[in-house]
């Protein structure tokens, strides 16, 4: 069920009209500047999503049309009282002013102050979101494991009974919505077999690595059954397709041996999509935070998100939302830099 | 292309299982055989004679709550899946003619649209905006619409850029026929496969919201909200969560199946059908042309 794509890396359709044939030589000394232009291309791209994405969860504010004074204010406030408060709260300002100020303050690490209970929303997240990003990271280490593990053995063996059962098991768990993996990992494995605790959370400090980890696993696992089922299957696509390849041939004519392809010529090409998929899943890794937290009663930031949007609390839900979106566009950044590390010639494509 | 659709026995179980659901949409409400929101004394009941499929934690009937639940979440799911075609088609398409900037700009809107946390923003904007349907769907709509901007996209250049295009213009057809015989037959398979997926992801994405009571007042029944109560009273009723995940997982399914078999029928896999004709293994090709925007963007 992927949503759709962020790959920056998208060849834009223009960039291969023909704009002067380079030369293998000029080609190789542009490389450095290319790089380069390839770094700065990918900082323009990510900083405009930056500021859509902030520009969008900031005028969440104006479209909801709430204001601090349903929370704080009685039914029976005179229109004076509510502009006085949201005079306070600096509302009455030109929308680019606050704008501003909001980004200024996120950039020193303020989110704000929440309108329920006026606390500093950057200390209400800070405990949640570490809870959240256990979950969210240990799906992150089993979809990278287990979907480039499956993807890999799906294209050794390709058409193979192997390749078969690994795809229609992604195919399976594909198709599955999250809350339908989490209910049934619940069900099967806590209530059932009670081999893991059901819900809850216990921070490290307390119940040392074991528990909290024997905590994590479950909600981990029903997060990343989306993510290892479409890495495995972009990996398993990319490295087909990379064993498909001219030079792959090559390599079989001059007699190498098919590990030493395998590492050198197919992995290093083919698991450039996989890689991709994997930067374009990380948001629905944060996303989906909101479905395994009420399943298993973690108080992450999903939940506080939630809470907070059907309390009206609108600098809470945009302190979510921004700190979400900074980790996605890092995590982008970082999925990009490897891409090239990986294949120098997809630096061309931006 | 319906026929040859339907002439695919996997086609016929697609369209065939979508029609009944369809039914249950719009007669669903009708067909319940109890009040749905009508609380009895009988609470968190096995299944029986009265009650098919048992009763929750209020004594209300389960399958006549699934019955009157269906509507909201499946014509949910086409709704977002129309909105993301406007929101998304026309954009796309416009963004092939319109000059750079207008590319540019759209092109970073729907890398945003990609970027923001999907499931945390949908709830997060439905909440804040009213916690109704129209707000769901409205948001939905528009965050799933990236995947129709490609598609559209990514239709109307290759279309544009033809040599068949410009042959066509060039020997004085008209544009309206160059529509009608090039471009519709190249643009409308992909969209509907993107329609397809999107209307199994907008269901996904509506069933998610109402099982976490966003975008609906709770007596009213839905499959998320059934399933929630469900999850409440595991211990009671644990085969009770059964039977709305399987007809949720099922319509998914259906969903999916119905776009791969369009795909299949418009020869839209391109350079992934030349590996099915390789190996000849049927499994394959479903892997390898299910995700149209990643294999193709």
């Amino acid at each position: 069920m992927a949503v759709a794509t962020l790959d920056t890396h998208r060849k834009e359709e223009r960039s291969d009209a023909p704009t002067g044939r380079s030369t293998p030589a000029n080609r190789r000394r542009s490389g450095a500047h290319r790089s380069l232009r390839f770094f700065l291309h990918s900082l323009v791209v990510f900083t405009t999503v930056f500021f859509f994405a902030t520009l969008i969860t900031f005028a969440l504010q104006g479209m909801s049309g709430l204001s601090p004074a349903h929370l704080q204010l009685s039914e029976s406030a005179t229109p004076e009282q509510i502009a006085a408060l949201e005079h306070e709260w600096g509302l009455d300002r030109p929308f680019i002013v606050q704008y501003w100020d909001w980004l200024t303050g996120i950039a020193q690490g303020d989110l704000g102050t929440s309108w329920y209970n006026g606390a500093s929303i950057s200390e209400l997240l800070a405990s949640r979101a570490i809870i959240s990003l256990s979950v969210a990271g240990l799906a992150l280490l089993i979809g990278i494991v287990f979907g480039f593990l499956l993807g890999v053995l799906a294209a050794v063996f390709q058409t193979t009974w192997i390749d078969r059962s690994i795809t229609a098991f992604t195919t399976f768990i594909s198709v599955m919505p999250s809350f339908v993996v989490g209910i049934a990992l619940v069900a099967v494995f806590a209530v059932g077999l009670g081999w893991f605790p059901s819900a809850g959370y216990v921070p490290i400090e307390r119940g040392g690595f074991d528990i909290w980890l024997w905590h994590l696993w479950l909600p981990a696992i029903a997060l990343s059954f989306d993510t290892v089922a479409d890495v495995a299957r972009q990996m398993r696509v990319g490295l087909v397709q990379a064993y498909r390849d001219n030079y792959v041939t090559g390599a079989v004519v001059r007699g190498l041996g098919p590990v030493r392809i395998f590492l050198v010529h197919v992995l290093r090409n083919g698991s450039g999509p996989a890689l991709t998929v994997l930067g374009m899943k990380f948001p629905n890794l944060l996303g989906g935070a909101v479905i395994t937290e009420a399943i298993f009663g973690l108080a992450g930031y999903g939940k506080f998100a939630a809470d907070s949007a059907s309390r009206g609390d609108v600098p809470a839900v945009q302190g979510v939302l921004v700190v979400a979106i900074v980790l996605v566009v890092l995590f982008n950044l970082l999925v990009n830099v490897l891409l090239v590390r990986l294949n120098p010639a997809s630096a061309r494509g931006v | 292309m319906i026929r040859r659709i339907l002439r695919l026995p996997t086609g016929r179980f697609a369209v065939a299982f979508l029609l009944v659901i369809a039914f249950l949409a719009v007669f669903g409400p009708a067909l319940a055989p109890f009040d749905p929101l009508q609380g009895t004394d009988d609470t968190l009941a096995h299944p029986n004679a009265e009650h098919w499929l048992g009763t929750d934690y209020l004594g209300r009937d389960v399958l006549s709550r699934i019955l009157a639940g269906s509507t909201i979440s499946v014509l949910g799911a086409v709704q977002v899946a129309l909105i993301a075609l406007l929101v998304g088609a026309i954009p796309g398409i416009l963004s092939v003619y319109l000059g750079r900037t207008f590319e540019w700009f759209t092109l970073r809107f729907v890398d945003t649209l990609i970027a923001l946390p999907f499931l945390v923003f949908a709830v997060a904007m439905t909440a804040l905006l009213g916690n109704g349907i129209p707000q769901a769907m409205l948001t939905v709509g528009i965050l799933v619409s990236p995947l129709f901007y490609r598609v559209a996209r990514a239709a109307t250049l290759s279309v544009a850029r033809s040599q068949y295009v410009e042959a066509a213009m060039l020997s004085g057809a008209s544009t309206g026929w160059i529509v009608r015989t090039h471009v519709w037959s190249k643009v409308l398979p992909p969209i509907a496969i993107a329609l397809a997926n999107t209307m199994g992801i907008g269901f996904v994405v509506v069933s998610s919201l109402t099982f976490l009571g966003i975008g609906v007042q709770p007596p009213a029944p839905t499959w998320g909200g059934v399933l929630a109560s469900d999850l409440g009273y595991l211990n009671y009723r644990p085969y009770a969560p059964l039977f709305t995940t399987a007809l949720i997982m099922v319509t998914v399914w259906a969903f999916n199946l119905l776009a791969d078999v369009i795909r299949d029928v418009a020869g839209e896999s391109g350079r992934a059908l030349f590996a099915e004709q390789d190996s000849g293994k049927r499994s394959k090709k479903n892997d390898a042309t299910r995700e149209p925007a990643v294999a193709s963007a």
